[in-house]
């Protein structure tokens, strides 16, 4: 790895905060659309928490992933870190298979995070509804889950476009690809 | 002179100005209706002077415009200032009407049950998230006066219970959840007694269910249903819904009808907390009695 200037060192920091700057604001925007209006919304924190998770370092993606958590169980009434459990434990996974096996790429991340997002919705199900042996409970899994995911899968492309973009800007390379290092030399 | 006093000409001025006399004359005894002859150049002209009066009028705005340009500007940023101000004053107004239209409503429980304490309208200020029961927040709180388990209401019926709260907000479970329980009774027959609970079918269609209903009851839709009382956890007799259809539980041993909360629960914007009415049990009794 090439040594970094102390320069180069305040520019990497600077941008740096703006970028998860940038993230907080948009899950403070994803919480106040999932507490807005009665109707159904899509767990938009959740593809926000994968995101971030998917080029960031594991330590940020576990504290982000907790704070998207607390803010769904704020926003969706449930027990004050039901979620914020789930969501840390699925940025650390998303972290890790990133980092070991996958590309960090569109089709990879919306397959993934609708693996991620059924977990949490299904979780949300089985402990807030099932559980409870309700009559006719199925018809919340179909008409109410099945539902809010669908919508969260969708949202993940808007998510993962407004992510890749803040990452465009402000995230710093630490590897070129081949192109890339044959562009600079030429 | 005296050839101009003889002359056919000065005949004639006299003429004329006999005839304009006696036309006068005439003008007056036709009491405000104007001269035949009045009218019909009135009526001949009219387009001509409506065309020159709009010229006129006009060149003399235009001219006008010029000649007061600074003083129409010094009028205008006036008049801006006031219709700004009275603006906000209308804005102020209105918010004032929308207020005290919300507490004229909320007066109407005290004229009814003068037993009732209840806190100061509270804003619904948000949903749930993807809850089938329509359970909401409200922007008042323990410094409010609230504490768990206290009923909720607007003016035209309950709308649910307090079930947790923070300083200044607290959550709601509406009528519509399985996990709300309340013994009712019918307002128009007083002898038909059940309980409403929630069903996942019925929160669908935002309506709750009635259950545990005697076969030989004697509903019919449009019924009201009003709290019994019996529990202390709510004040006796307030309406609840109206009964929408009746039908047996899948058992055959009781009857059931679906209930049509009298308010809609999906679009509330404020509610009271009845803090304190007859009847009323204690907080820790009513944690045990609680479903």
């Amino acid at each position: 790895m090439r040594i970094k200037t102390s320069r180069e060192k305040r520019i990497s920091y600077i941008r740096s905060g703006i970028r998860w700057t940038l993230y907080y604001l948009l899950i403070l925007l994803g919480f106040c659309i999932m507490t807005a209006g009665s109707w159904l919304k899509p767990v938009i924190l959740v593809p926000i928490a994968l995101a971030i998770a998917v080029d960031n370092n594991i330590l940020g993606s576990v504290f982000t992933g907790g704070f998207c958590g607390v803010l769904i169980d704020i926003a969706c009434g449930r027990l004050f870190g039901f979620n914020a459990v789930i969501l840390a434990v699925l940025c650390v996974c998303f972290s890790l298979v990133y980092q070991l096996w996958l590309r960090s790429r569109m089709l990879n991340f919306i397959w993934t995070a609708a693996l991620a997002s059924y977990i949490q919705c299904r979780l949300d199900y089985e402990f807030y509804y099932r559980i409870w042996g309700y009559a006719d409970v199925e018809n919340i899994f179909v008409h109410t889950t099945l539902r809010v995911w669908a919508y969260t899968v969708i949202s993940a492309v808007f998510v993962w476009l407004v992510i890749r973009l803040i990452n465009r800007f402000f995230m710093q390379k630490d590897h070129v690809t081949v192109r890339e290092a044959i562009r600079a030399g030429a | 002179m005296r050839e101009f006093l003889k002359s056919a000409r000065f005949k004639v001025i006299l003429a004329f100005l006999a005839f304009l006399v006696g036309m006068m004359i005439y003008a007056v005894t036709k009491g405000g209706y104007s001269v035949s002859g009045a009218s019909l150049i009135n009526t001949v002209t009219k387009p001509f002077r409506t065309v020159t009066n709009g010229i006129a009028d006009k060149l003399e705005t235009e001219t006008d415009k010029l000649k007061n340009a600074d003083e129409y500007y010094r009028e205008n940023q006036e008049l801006r200032a006031q219709i700004s101000e009275l603006n906000k004053q209308l804005a102020d107004y209105e918010e004032l009407a929308a207020e005290v239209e919300e507490l004229r409503k909320f007066v109407v429980i005290k004229e009814e049950h003068p037993d009732f304490q209840y806190t100061e309208p509270a804003k619904v200020i948000g949903y749930t998230a993807n809850d089938p029961f329509k359970s909401f927040t409200i922007d008042k709180g323990e410094e409010n006066g609230i504490v768990p388990y206290l009923p909720v209401a607007t003016a035209e019926g309950l709308v649910g219970i307090v079930v947790e709260v923070s300083k200044n907000t607290s959550t709601v479970r509406t009528i519509l959840s399985p996990d709300l329980s309340i013994a009712a009774v019918c307002r128009d027959t007083n002898a038909d007694h059940g309980i409403i609970e929630g069903t996942v079918l019925t929160a669908e269609r935002n309506c709750t269910k009635l259950i545990h209903l005697s076969t030989d009851n004697q509903l019919k839709p449009g019924y009201v249903m009003a709290t019994s009382g019996n529990s202390g956890l709510f004040p006796r007799d307030y309406p609840i819904g109206t009964v929408k259809s009746i039908g047996f539980e899948t058992n055959g041993l009781s009857a059931c009808a679906e209930i049509e909360p009298c308010v809609d629960i999906g679009r509330l914007s404020s509610v009271v907390v009845i803090t304190d009415f007859t009847g009323k049990k204690e907080a820790e009794d009513a944690d045990q009695d609680l479903p």
